[in-house]
């Protein structure tokens, strides 16, 4: 595994993404529990967190190391998880009140065009070598690259320490920056799977848009009309 | 003419139909890429620390705090306080739902819960004792744009992250044009109501006056915590969110009990004799006046006195516990009480322990936690790329640039201002705040601050036309939501909404030109601002 990571990081991360693929697919439902429930968790553990250390700090004078940057790196993992689920349940904001004057043929040629302008994002910012030929100076570039750096120096965080018995497994007393960073790679490869997903759903004609046009969208929905006459 | 390419890609790809935060991270990629000597690396690793910022992290929590807040009981009591306030004058109804969006507002610091919250059962109100729909959708479409300029605000907060002014002084610079806004809209509606009649409701008494606040008093606590909380320093923002987090969580599934386990559980059974019940309330107020004394004596006097205000603290309980009893039972089987009290209390204390798995998992637990995620993801993703790309504009000198541009045109503050307001109210109509106040932030920053325009004072100035964006088509959030609950078209709510957006103007226009009604606060409480920039 450290060897085919050192050498093919893009092809495990591909392979990592096209497992999830097939697991998403074939148990659709128990996926889309998972993802919930690990954002939920983030969720919650940011809130333990920061929480206890205040009850900590002023019921009893202390604290654990690295609590600060364990939720942050947590927040990291809330938004750059969460981007891709985003994607799924059609969460990101748009504005799609100019695109919906169009004929419906333009305006279906601008909403693949969306969803494909946020896969360009993902592969771009995965790796951005492919640039180049475009005329980009992308000089070693893409979140795997950075990933990859780290992972074969091995250096650690700041403050975050390795739970005791984890320590001797994993050689150091610090949390590997990589371990931390993983989510970076990962993250955008999911948003890439996604964003394939819906560009595929919106030329078939299933998903109309990759947008949603505010942000209370599912708010509104739940309480459509109830006021109505 | 890189900035010209920024800025046009940026406005193609979002008018395009893609998604607000690709629009802005793809821009800035492309111009890092293409025309700059920075790596893609570079751009990834910003996409990371980005997310880690600490400052931003208290705004998960804060869409948390709300999501649990925004459960239905407690605006039910928002209202039932309000209106025992300010029900009996002419148009009291509607005057009440304006203090109760305020309330609101600072519990929750998002517009649309606000609207939704309050006005599912505000509308409903108004027009059974007569307002006509377009009167009462109107009023809660535009005091609900309260919820991001009285704090805790989520705008507000990622002002802060984009200039580095601190939250805990954006928050205090809320609260007097907060204040005046609602006021303003009060009056207004007064005016209106005078002249077309509109029914007045009854002075309902101190006694319910007194009911209603003790019921909304658990919710309103909030406030204190996080004002108080911030201003006395015992934490951060960031930490005073994740406390209001856990806070609105058990106020909302032990307290109130309209979600959760508990739901239909009530604190006292009917078996349960009188002085048992007088008993245990009179534990409950004293317990609550004890943390409320040793609380706010925390904020005031810090730890140290703990010697003098943990007896001061315990005597006011004592006192308080016991005059409630004497007053219920007019001194009778005191000793009893206090005794049968206590059990009942362990009882439910017990009770309310036992039910702590199921809570958290209970599905309206997984509910409110799906939707803050949800929120937050979405925001948080916008903010981040928003980041990224301000990060371009400054290595690209632009505000620089615009600066010089300014100040060689011959701009004051005064005209300085005009722009900023004209620049924010047309860039309102079509983007999400906190995407266009990351993005005008750090352009208007430097030049405000070159042209002695405190720095607080232009925040409050954005959060003021981020709430008029609010309200004007075509991307008003609280029209799609105020038009969604109540069935009314676009249109009309635009229409029903107009009148009252002009008083939200002169207000602009006041906020604008008199700056200390923003600056008096944080500088009286905080001391005056050290601009390092």
């Amino acid at each position: 595994m450290n060897t085919l990571l050192l050498n093919y990081p893009i092809g495990v991360l591909a392979v990592f993404v096209a497992l999830y693929f097939a697991l998403d697919r074939a148990f659709p439902r128990f996926m889309a529990v998972f993802e919930e429930a690990f954002i939920a968790l983030i969720l919650a553990a940011m809130t333990l967190v920061a929480f206890i250390q205040v009850v900590l700090r002023y019921g009893f004078n202390a604290g654990f190391q690295g609590a600060l940057e364990l939720n942050r790196i947590l927040f990291a993992w809330l938004i750059l998880f969460g981007m891709s689920y985003a994607v799924r349940i059609n969460a990101h904001l748009g504005i799609d009140s100019l695109i919906r004057l169009f004929p419906p043929r333009v305006f279906r040629f601008f909403a693949v065009f969306g969803a494909f302008a946020a896969l360009v994002y993902a592969i771009a910012l995965l790796y951005a070598d492919w640039l180049q030929p475009l005329g980009a100076s992308t000089r070693g570039g893409g979140a795997v690259d950075y990933w990859w750096k780290m992972y074969r120096v091995g250096i650690g965080l700041d403050d975050l320490m390795y739970p005791g018995f984890l320590v001797e497994f994993a050689g150091q007393e610090r949390v590997h920056r990589w371990v931390a960073y993983i989510i970076l790679p990962v993250g955008l490869g999911l948003l890439a799977m996604r964003c394939i997903q819906a560009l595929v759903d919106i030329v078939r004609g299933k998903r109309e848009l990759i947008i949603a046009s505010h942000e209370a969208e599912d708010l509104v929905e739940e309480n459509r009309n109830v006021l109505k006459d | 003419m890189e900035s010209a390419i920024l800025f046009g890609l940026v406005f193609f790809l979002l008018l395009s139909g893609v998604p607000v935060a690709i629009s802005l991270g793809l821009s800035s990629l492309i111009i890092i890429a293409f025309f700059s000597t920075d790596s893609v690396s570079s751009v990834a690793q910003q996409l990371f620390t980005a997310s880690q910022n600490y400052t931003l992290l208290a705004i998960p929590f804060f869409i948390l705090a709300a999501a649990f807040m925004s459960t239905g009981g407690v605006a039910q009591r928002i209202i039932r306080f309000a209106i025992a306030c300010v029900g009996s004058f002419r148009g009291g109804l509607a005057m009440a739902s304006v203090l109760a969006c305020m309330l609101f507002a600072a519990l929750s610091g998002s517009s649309p819960s606000t609207v939704v919250a309050i006005g599912t059962i505000a509308i409903a109100g108004m027009r059974q004792v007569g307002y006509s729909k377009e009167f009462a959708a109107g009023v809660i479409a535009n005091a609900g744009t309260l919820g991001i300029l009285i704090p805790p605000s989520i705008v507000m907060v990622v002002y802060s992250a984009a200039t580095d002014v601190s939250v805990g002084r954006m928050f205090l610079a809320g609260v007097i044009p907060g204040i005046i806004a609602g006021l303003m809209l009060m009056l207004a509606i007064y005016i209106v109501a005078r002249i077309r009649n509109l029914p007045k409701g009854d002075w309902l008494g101190w006694s319910e006056f007194f009911h209603a606040g003790k019921d909304a008093a658990w919710g309103l606590f909030l406030i204190i915590i996080i004002l108080g909380g911030i201003y006395g320093g015992v934490f951060t923002p960031t930490e005073a969110a994740a406390v209001s987090a856990v806070y609105s969580f058990m106020i909302a599934l032990f307290i109130y009990r309209d979600i959760g386990p508990l739901k239909k559980t009530r604190f006292i059974k009917e078996s349960d004799s009188v002085s048992a019940r007088n008993g245990f309330f009179a534990w409950v107020y004293g317990l609550s006046l004890f943390s409320v004394v040793m609380i706010l004596s925390y904020f005031a006097a810090g730890e140290d006195q703990i010697e003098t205000r943990f007896p001061i603290a315990v005597i006011v309980a004592a006192l308080g516990g016991v005059a409630y009893i004497v007053l219920k039972q007019r001194g009778a089987a005191l000793i009893g009480s206090v005794g049968v009290g206590f059990v009942i209390l362990l009882r439910n204390i017990a009770e309310s322990l036992l039910r702590v798995p199921a809570a958290v998992t209970h599905k309206d637990t997984r509910k409110a936690m799906m939707d803050a995620a949800r929120t937050a993801i979405m925001l948080m993703f916008i903010i981040v790329n928003a980041l990224i790309f301000a990060h371009v504009l400054t290595s690209e000198r632009i505000p620089q640039a615009i600066t010089d541009w300014m100040l060689q045109a011959g701009f004051d503050w005064f005209t300085f201002l005009i722009a900023i307001n004209i620049l924010l109210l047309i860039g309102g109509q079509f983007m999400e705040p906190s995407g266009l106040l990351l993005i005008v932030a750090p352009v208007v920053f430097p030049i405000a601050v070159q042209l002695g325009v405190d720095p607080v004072h232009l925040g409050i100035i954005m959060v003021v036309n981020m709430e008029i964006g609010m309200i004007t088509p075509p991307i008003g959030l609280n029209l799609f939501v105020t038009s969604g609950i109540t069935g009314m078209s676009l249109v009309q709510v635009v229409k029903a909404a107009l009148p009252f957006v002009a008083v939200l103007f002169l207000f602009l226009i006041l906020v604008t030109y008199v700056p200390i009604l923003s600056t008096f606060l944080p500088t009286t409480l905080m001391g005056p601002e050290i601009i390092t920039r």
